[in-house]
């Protein structure tokens, strides 16, 4: 009898104190980003984004949520040993963020290890449609849809159409396709690129008077740069000095950040490309009127494309997880797949066919800003709203 | 643009790179050369001088003076390095700095990002200097050109130092037969800081130079600390004459690779090293000298 009583005080005692503990435990995500580096502004912003949607999400399956950073240095070995430290102890149930296709596809290889959804919302490969089952891209436009919206752009556009295209890109998994995609697209709507084999500088370029030089060389009058977007500013600048910015219209497979734009300053006006979103959203959706302020409100910074895209693709994860009701890869997984958002740039779907997203983008143009509350000199003009189908690929 | 323009171009790009590299590597080899120590902090401090010259031109300073306060700055801070740091190890084998210097480039980073954040940072230059400038068939950016007479003053500076002045000659004396100098009553220790010192303020001019050209970020110094070696390796270590050819060198193949075979470059620019290494150990002048 003594034995029973003892066993039902602690089974009480249990319920009474560990029980609510029990409930409070948080659900821990991780976020993987570029804290230091080349790209650690865009990698702040990716944070901030995940930082806003878990804040306003509050809780999933009932519990606080937990976001639990890890700065990936930009390089594919650090960023898979962080994410490993992540699943294995500090037990986070799906991975989210990462800034370049070489991070990404790193740690997407490594997933079957993992043993964890992997939601990606800056890596723009297209070698992550239907990847794994576990691997999802929610965010930034992949480099087939860009490369659609930037060539229909330079179609529709009599200035950029008539020009001959240099392409340049980062020598890396993200450039080279971005590099092959706008070639290929470019050579279908009779629009001239003057070196189809295309010139890959390497990350770590910080001179590019030699690549200026072949522009010069080339007799090009239109630049298809596909660069990590903070290195954008300097591109532009040293292409400024040298004088080539008189003549050359700059076209971006990846369009510069807010913070890129204020550092080009007016070297910077004038770069064309698609993106998902641009502050100047706000002319024409409520919606990203009322995104960009609450932003600004949490951060004191400029809404950043970045910050959007991460705060969609974390939205898209934590929705899925409810959505799943488990905490098991596999289930959530499944609650990801087809699972939608309603964010600052419209609907976002995770397509069923290949863990991808589907969502409209923007064709912009760089210019000085308009008077804003948010204080930023330069925007990304929105030129034209391309419709999710139009870009593509067929769901 | 005509092949003359493009040539043209190439050469000036060479000369600028090459230049950029040389005042890096000549500031390693007088370090060595009177030191034998191998520094590797040498890209912080390049880089600590690009900070030093973004800070004054934020704060409203001339940009001309940042040429004279980067070298001031790092020189300080490689003072304070040589008598806390190196001047306690000098007697010691040289893998002691080596390893000593490792951890403190280690240090700098960290400090940089402490005091001026991890973002890449612009220096704005004056208005003049972001023209450009017509030379026959080609339009050249006036602050390269600054760059280019920059290096060639410096240099100058640097030549009629160690050719015309007591201290120059006791450096060349020094790194030659350093007994022989302590034997004739020179104090060699002194020789031997004001040395380390000179190579830090050459850091800090040329961080000063290619902050405004490559931006300023805290580990722009490893990429330069790496194509500084290779040119000390050329050129032999310890040599100032063969660092210039091969500075030269550096500059002309790297243009000229990543003109024609840009996938290539970089592979171009080491297996000439490695090539160096093998067939001429003591550089293309045959004057490095080795532990």
């Amino acid at each position: 009898m003594k034995k029973f009583l003892a066993i039902a005080l602690a089974l009480i005692f249990t319920g009474l104190t560990a029980g609510p503990l029990m409930a409070a435990d948080p659900v821990k995500i991780g976020v993987l980003v570029p804290l230091s580096g080349i790209a650690a502004q865009g990698g702040v912003e990716l944070r901030d984004g995940s930082i806003m949607a878990a804040e306003e999400k509050k809780t999933v399956l009932g519990r606080p949520i937990e976001l639990v950073v890890e700065d990936t240095q930009l390089k594919p070995d650090v960023a898979v040993s962080k994410a490993e430290k992540l699943v294995f102890k500090d037990d986070v149930k799906a991975l989210v963020g990462v800034f370049s296709s070489g991070v990404g596809l790193a740690i997407a290889k490594n997933i079957d290890k993992l043993g964890v959804p992997f939601l990606t919302t800056h890596v723009m490969t297209t070698e992550f449609y239907g990847m794994h089952p576990l691997v999802f891209r929610s965010g930034q436009l992949a480099n087939d849809q860009t490369a659609i919206g930037n060539i229909r752009g330079i179609a529709e556009t009599p200035d950029l159409k008539k020009r001959k295209y240099y392409v340049l890109v980062h020598d890396y998994a993200w450039g080279h396709d971005a590099g092959n995609r706008f070639v290929q697209l470019a050579k279908e709507k009779g629009i001239e690129v003057v070196n189809p084999q295309y010139d890959k500088a390497p990350l770590n370029t910080t001179d590019w008077a030699t690549y200026i030089s072949k522009i010069k060389a080339s007799g090009a009058d239109g630049v298809y740069i596909a660069l990590i977007t903070t290195v954008i500013p300097v591109f532009t600048k040293q292409a400024a000095e040298f004088g080539i910015l008189k003549n050359c219209r700059i076209v971006s497979g990846a369009a510069p950040g807010v913070t890129e734009l204020e550092a080009a300053g007016e070297n910077g006006v004038g770069i064309f490309g698609a993106s998902c979103y641009s502050w100047d959203l706000e002319r024409t959706s409520p919606k990203a009127k009322e995104w960009n302020q609450r932003y600004y409100q949490r951060f004191k910074a400029v809404p950043s494309d970045a910050a959007a895209h991460a705060y969609v693709g974390t939205m898209n994860l934590l929705n899925g997880i409810d959505k799943a009701g488990s905490l098991e890869a596999k289930k959530i997984a499944d609650g990801i797949r087809g699972q939608a958002f309603e964010g600052p740039y419209g609907k976002v779907l995770i397509a069923p066919k290949d863990n991808c997203a589907r969502n409209d983008a923007v064709l912009t143009e760089t210019l000085p800003a308009p008077p804003n509350p948010y204080g930023a000199k330069y925007y990304m003009k929105v030129l034209k709203v391309y419709k999710a189908d139009e870009l593509g690929p067929p769901q | 643009m005509g092949a003359l323009a493009t040539v043209v171009d190439l050469i000036l790009n060479s000369l600028v790179l090459g230049g950029v590299f040389l005042i890096v590597a000549i500031g390693l080899n007088i370090i060595y050369g009177l030191n034998r120590v191998m520094n590797l902090a040498h890209g912080s401090l390049y880089a600590l001088g690009a900070y030093a010259g973004y800070t004054l031109v934020n704060l409203g300073g001339n940009f001309f003076l940042t040429l004279l306060f980067a070298p001031l700055v790092v020189g300080l801070v490689g003072l304070v390095i040589e008598r806390v740091l190196i001047s306690p190890m000098r007697a010691r084998p040289m893998v002691y700095t080596l390893i000593l210097t490792y951890g403190l480039m280690f240090v700098m980073d960290g400090c940089l990002k402490y005091f001026w954040g991890k973002e890449t940072r612009f220096i704005a230059m004056p208005e003049f200097m972001t023209q450009t400038l017509s030379l026959g068939p080609v339009q050249y950016p006036v602050f390269r050109l600054v760059i280019l007479l920059a290096i060639a003053a410096v240099m100058g500076g640097l030549m009629l130092m160690l050719g015309r002045t007591r201290m120059g000659v006791n450096m060349r004396a020094a790194a030659d037969i350093p007994e022989m100098v302590s034997a004739v009553g020179v104090n060699l220790r002194m020789v031997q800081m004001g040395a380390f010192v000179l190579g830090c303020v050459l850091a800090g001019v040329a961080g000063a130079l290619a902050g405004p050209l490559f931006t300023v970020y805290p580990v722009m110094g490893h990429g330069m600390l790496i194509s500084s070696f290779v040119v000390v390796v050329i050129g032999g270590l310890g040599s100032l004459r063969g660092a210039i050819y091969a500075a030269l060198l550096i500059g002309v193949v790297q243009t000229l690779a990543e003109f024609f075979i840009t996938d290539l470059a970089m592979v171009l620019v080491y297996m000439m090293m490695a090539l160096i290494l093998v067939f001429k150990p003591r550089g293309l002048v045959g004057e490095g000298k080795f532990e």
